[in-house]
């Protein structure tokens, strides 16, 4: 590792370090523009220069293409490379407006902070500035071209890292504009990265314009919600209002990237509708009474009936934290264990992904490092879009790509394709050496240095992974063969470790029709929407003698619990989740609950209502609420050093900080030595399989507002063929005939979908939202519309 | 004025093009059977080395040692690029030389490859010259027909196959590795080196890219040998004759075959038949408009490319223009760099914010409304512009401007201290 030497102080670094990365390391300021630490250096800003005083190429240089040199001496004070710096910065800001009081970048404007750092102070231009027309970009974005300074950021993020097709350079000298060919949304579904990456204001938060000043936001690190990868975030927001959610910086798992769904769908929280206050029978009454009331119920239950009478519901979207006091609750009345999902089959996928022993997990940065990576049974936009980022950096490498998957995949990169039936995939796992495609995968990824598996819980279930992780011990050559497993929340992984070690071979929706359970506590979990199969949950919830629900979502559950009780969400408390890859990560509170503040223009005087609390302030953390139930006075930390007592696995829980990059848990124990039998369809019978959409699929981005304008129309795809053995066109409308009901849908060809299936995505506030993804495709039928009259 | 033996320009006629037939009735394609019966690659190479060819597209650097770092045993592909991209104005000696006799770059072209062991070779043309595109297409066409490209040429067991790509036309596109963008059908923006061409150039693979007269040179040196190469210079470190394209306020502004090495004085005099309109020589562009200016005090240097640097210029493309007494050299340095600032692709700072700059000051000094303060800053804007650029494009554009205030900084602060351009 080589030592040098910037501005009389001494570092190592890493071989291969520029000498702006040393300078970064020692604190040392040295203005840049194009250069950004995941997207590398080009060269082309000349902002960064030094003076090399001593080193094999000397005089002034660019910081970031020189790489360090033992016994380099740089300095960044020579009087001609402070002077360039300044010029440099003259020539970015002669056609830069200064509209920087009502710029949205102002305040953390990397242009503000560099242009003071190199020294510029006034312009010696002028002439006439450079104008250009902005585009109409889409509802996220706002593009403000003229404060461009042309470092090439946007497009290497969009086009280069993200992959986006719709995003590119036009133009040339001084006239360079960086957008779309024509007006219209952006189609990438990272396209918001464009704001973080942007080091002024050219591309800001459209949905935020003029709203708030970066130093008047309450902010703290946060990890995404919506999906099982957990994204490091550092959400925003102010007077009560989530107002926005940036990237972090995890180099384990997202590094500097999030996708559309995790920056855009943040709305949900500030739902007009999301409930606020506790409720009986639908009444509001103070949080307080609802919640003694619920103790006394509770205990009078237990008396009555016994522990068996009571069942708990915990969930991948609540904290790991919450789900563990679930688990001592039920221990407390005696109740069997906690169900950690709604929905058995997601369930079992998530314990089986907890029992892979923790060195066979891969990380999105072994991920992105991989030689090889097969993936089975997941569509990556829709069920973790980060994780397709991660792939097309693979594939920038070199990385061969193949996916197995009955659906008409998309990535932003190349890759090979077998669609398969989520069946004919099932049963060629379960005899590998009998399928002659993934027998010669399997000689391919035990000939590779670094093979990754991709497997897919919502398609293959806990069955299929099962299946998967012996196929992958197959493939261990000289090296194992790691697992990267896609679950459904983002503490679905959580909910597996607690499940396994309790009695989990049980079915929640069975236990309450069979009439022996009186009682069921939801926290922060709609079962009607998340059971596999929300009709007959919904049946089942009816007959209780009483429903408890905690959450913050406005499901129809919460409206027609009996005991309700309001919870915080992530962003207004603490705890943790556990992702797909057995990463602990914790999270910080933004903000305090309570209803957003309305700044009104008009000039009125505020309602004038005196309480001695901030309306909509009731809501507590669900960790709160099972403490008080258990009479559990620890604090967060005391909770955490307790559940490492009690789970040596997750030993370094007590350790964690928000914004850190999480800790991986280590193994819990012996394998998983559970299988389920599943009655998996066979070829030739025509059978429809309901997926997860982009966007709406997963609860958050059904509440957040923001992004319907991505929610795609309702409709059924099938191969084209199997259209034209039916005498079926493109566009017609048809019906299609299902146990859970029939359906009046667009049929849409798909030309790289499996045959013999139909597929349909589900879609809230649609016909369609009575199907869940995540289970076994089912028996359909389907007519054009005329014949079916 | 006929003395000088034309090698480029043999088959040269006004109106016509020397196609097949005529170019082997001048001893075309002997240099081909030559190369390819009787030397091996390195042979070629060390041959082309020890002539003193140096790059005809302006850098002036060693065919041969260029050559000799060119990864030739690496497996294919590997491509050979004729820069034929010829933009620089003032410069129009490429165009000629094609419309004139295609065969010779054809024939260049692979013994050259023969010479890297190179199998692919492409001929980037600039835009405009349409009529030289059709000429080397039908050109191309002919050596194939005639087995001089293709597989197994002259049954010596050497493929290559030739490829034309017309440029979309603008000015960056002739620095090497936007050319290489282009060609690959990328934004043209110039790549970062290392890794150089020879590295890392065409599609990911090792690449030469060589000007087409530097091409149209390999043949005449397989044939004549490096000596007789040499000799054909009128000054001792210099070889080989030159393609001059004159311009400006000349009476003949024509393109002419000299020997290298020849002075200033007997082009303008001679060749281009005295400064128009019998005025008096002010000063000129030696080898296009990246070349600082040369004035009346030059006149004797004999031209080529250390004896020019030595003068503070460079000899670029030997395109030559002329400019009379009654020139503002303001206003044809200001005509230089809007041409450079409009030609910048946009990638770097001091490029493309510089040069305009650059422009508004020169501007302002020439409507009369500059100040010394304008001067100074011109200076400076010099400084930080030169060598610090991504490119060489405006290291090249600076050329003009150092003219400008090594030789005419009184014709400068006149236009300052009058409050008006003084011709």
């Amino acid at each position: 590792m080589p030592t040098l030497t910037i501005d009389n102080q001494i570092i190592t670094v890493a071989e291969g370090a520029s000498v702006l990365d040393a300078a970064v390391a020692l604190g040392i300021v040295v203005p840049h523009f194009c250069y950004h630490h995941t997207l590398g250096a080009i060269g082309a800003c000349r902002q960064c220069a030094v003076t090399i005083l001593e080193g094999s190429q000397k005089g002034l240089k660019m910081s970031c293409l020189i790489a360090v040199e033992d016994g380099m001496v740089v300095s960044t004070c020579e009087e001609e490379s402070v002077a360039f710096r300044g010029q440099v910065s003259e020539w970015l800001m002669t056609n830069h407006p200064h509209d920087c009081p009502v710029c949205d970048e102002g305040g953390e404007c990397q242009l503000q902070e560099m242009t003071i750092g190199a020294g510029h102070g006034i312009r010696r231009y002028r002439g006439n500035k450079r104008t250009y027309t902005n585009q109409d970009l889409g509802p996220f974005i706002t593009q403000e071209m003229n404060r461009c300074i042309q470092c090439y950021r946007c497009v290497r993020t969009y086009k280069d890292y993200c992959g986006g097709e719709d995003f590119g350079v036009m133009g040339s000298q001084q006239r360079v504009f960086f957008g779309r060919f024509k007006d219209g949304p952006l189609e990438s579904d990272f396209s918001g990265n464009l704001i973080d990456f942007c080091p002024t204001g050219v591309f800001t938060d459209r949905a935020n314009r003029f709203r708030t000043r970066s130093w008047d936001l309450q902010q703290a690190p946060s990890i995404c919600p919506h999906c099982s990868l957990g994204c490091s975030t550092f959400p925003g927001g102010r007077y009560q209002e989530l107002q926005r959610v940036r990237s972090g910086g995890n180099r384990l798992t997202n590094d500097s990237f999030i996708c559309d769904r995790a920056r855009f769908g943040s709305d949900w929280n500030n739902h007009p509708k999301r409930p606020r206050e506790a409720r009986i029978s639908g009444e509001k009454v103070e949080f307080s009474y609802a919640l003694e009331l619920l103790e006394e119920r509770l205990e009078k239950l237990v008396e009555e009936y016994g522990g068996e009478a009571l069942r708990l519901l915990g969930s991948p979207r609540a904290s790991f934290e919450a789900n563990l006091l679930l688990k001592n609750l039920a221990e407390k009345y005696g109740a069997p264990a906690p169900y950690y999902d709604a929905h058995p089959r997601r369930a079992f996928a998530a314990r089986m992904a907890a029992s892979i022993p923790s060195g066979q997990l891969a990380s999105l940065k072994q991920l992105r490092d991989s030689d090889l990576i097969l993936m089975v049974g997941v569509d990556p936009l829709a069920e973790a879009p980060v994780l397709a980022l991660a792939l097309r950096q693979a594939a920038r490498a070199g990385t061969r790509i193949v996916a197995l998957d009955p659906r008409p995949l998309e990535l932003p990169c190349d890759f090979e394709h077998h669609p398969l039936t989520q069946e004919s995939l099932l049963r060629g796992l379960s005899a590998p050496e009998e399928n002659e495609l993934l027998e010669s995968l399997r000689q391919q990824l035990e000939a590779s240095q670094r093979p990754v598996l991709v497997g897919g819980g919502e398609l293959l279930g806990g069955e299929g992974l099962r299946l998967l992780l012996h196929f992958s011990e197959s493939c261990c050559g000289s090296h194992d063969c790691l697992i990267f497993p896609v679950l459904h929340g983002p503490n679905s992984f959580g909910g597996g470790i607690l499940g396994a070690t309790g009695d989990s071979n049980r079915n929640l929706i069975e236990d309450l029709e069979n009439g022996n359970v009186r009682a069921l506590i939801c926290v922060e979990t709609d079962p009607a929407i998340e059971h596999s199969e929300p009709g007959r949950m919904q049946l089942a919830l009816s007959r209780l003698e009483f429903l408890a629900v905690f959450d913050h979502l406005p499901t129809n559950t919460v409206a027609t619990a009996d005991i309700f009780l309001p919870t915080r969400t992530i962003y207004e408390c603490a705890g943790t989740f556990i992702n797909n890859e057995g990463r602990m990560q914790a999270f910080d509170p933004v903000l305090e609950p309570g209803i957003p503040i309305v700044v009104t223009g008009s000039g009125g005087h505020p309602p004038r209502q005196f309480e001695t609390t901030p309306p909509g302030s009731a809501p507590r953390s669900a960790v709160h609420l099972l403490q008080w139930l258990l009479k559990d006075r620890n604090d967060l930390f005391g909770l955490r050093r307790q559940i490492v007592k009690e789970l040596p696995c997750l030993r370094d829980l007590d350790r964690l900080e928000a914004g850190d990059n999480g800790r991986r848990i280590a193994d819990c124990g012996d394998k998983l030595e559970e299988s389920r039998t599943e009655i998996w369809a066979q070829e030739g019978e025509l059978q429809v399989l309901p997926i997860t959409a982009r966007y709406g699929s997963d609860l958050y981005s059904r509440w957040s507002q923001s992004l319907t304008s991505r929610f795609e129309e309702p409709s059924v795809w099938i191969h084209p063929v199997e259209a034209a053995e039916r005498g079926f066109v493109n566009g017609q409308k048809v019906v299609l005939r299902t146990v859970v009901g029939h359906f009046h849908l667009p049929l849409v060809f798909k030309a790289k979908m499996a045959r013999g299936r139909l597929i349909v995505p589900c879609l809230p506030g649609t016909p369609l939202e009575v199907f869940t993804p995540g289970g076994l495709s089912l028996p359909c039928k389907i007519y054009s519309e005329v014949d079916n009259a | 004025m006929s003395s000088t033996p034309q090698l480029l320009f043999k088959n040269r006629k006004p109106g016509r093009t020397a196609f097949l037939k005529e170019y082997c009735k001048t001893g075309g394609y002997s240099a081909l059977v030559k190369a390819l019966k009787t030397m091996s690659p390195a042979e070629i190479v060390q041959l082309v080395k020890s002539s003193g060819l140096r790059g005809r597209g302006g850098a002036g650097f060693s065919t041969g040692l260029k050559w000799s770092f060119f990864p030739s045993d690496k497996p294919a592909p590997k491509y050979l690029v004729c820069n034929c991209d010829e933009m620089e104005p003032g410069t129009y000696k490429d165009g000629e030389l094609l419309a004139a006799d295609p065969h010779q770059l054809v024939e260049g072209m692979i013994i050259s490859a023969y010479a890297l062991n190179v199998d692919e070779g492409y001929i980037f043309i600039r835009y405009a010259y349409e009529g030289q595109f059709k000429k080397l297409q039908k050109a191309v066409a002919e050596a194939k027909k005639a087995g001089y490209l293709g597989k197994n040429i002259l049954g010596s067991g050497f493929d290559f196959e030739l490829h034309l790509h017309g440029s979309a036309g603008r000015y960056i596109l002739g620095e090497e590795t936007a050319l290489l963008n282009g060609l690959e059908g990328k934004r043209p923006n110039p790549r970062l080196k290392p890794p150089f061409p020879a590295e890392r150039g065409l599609f990911g693979r090792p690449t030469t890219v060589n000007n087409v007269e530097t091409l149209a040179n390999i043949p005449h040196i397989i044939n004549g040998g490096s000596e007789w190469f040499k000799g054909l210079a009128r000054n001792p470190e210099g070889a080989g004759t030159k393609l001059f394209g004159l311009s400006g306020h000349l009476n003949v502004t024509e393109c002419f075959e000299l020997p290298v090495g020849i002075p200033l004085s007997e082009v303008v005099e001679v060749y281009g038949g005295g400064v128009w309109k019998k005025r008096k020589f002010k000063a000129c562009l030696p080898g296009g408009a990246s070349t600082p200016y040369l004035i009346a005090e030059h006149m004797d240097i004999p031209l080529d490319f250390d004896t020019l640097a030595a003068a503070g210029s460079r000899f670029g493309t030997a395109g030559v223009t002329v400019f009379d007494d009654k020139t503002c050299m303001v206003a044809v340095t200001l005509n230089l760099l809007q041409f450079f600032a409009r030609e910048s692709c946009g990638w770097c700072t001091p490029c493309r914010d510089g040069l305009p700059l650059v422009c508004w000051l020169l501007e302002k000094i020439e409507k009369g409304q500059g100040t010394m303060g304008d001067l100074e800053m011109l200076k400076e804007q010099y400084r930080h512009i030169c060598g610090r650029s991504f490119c060489a494009l405006a290291e090249g554009a600076m050329g003009p401007l150092d003219g400008l205030m090594r030789l005419f900084e009184q014709e400068v602060i006149d236009h300052i201290e009058k409050g008006h351009c003084p011709f």
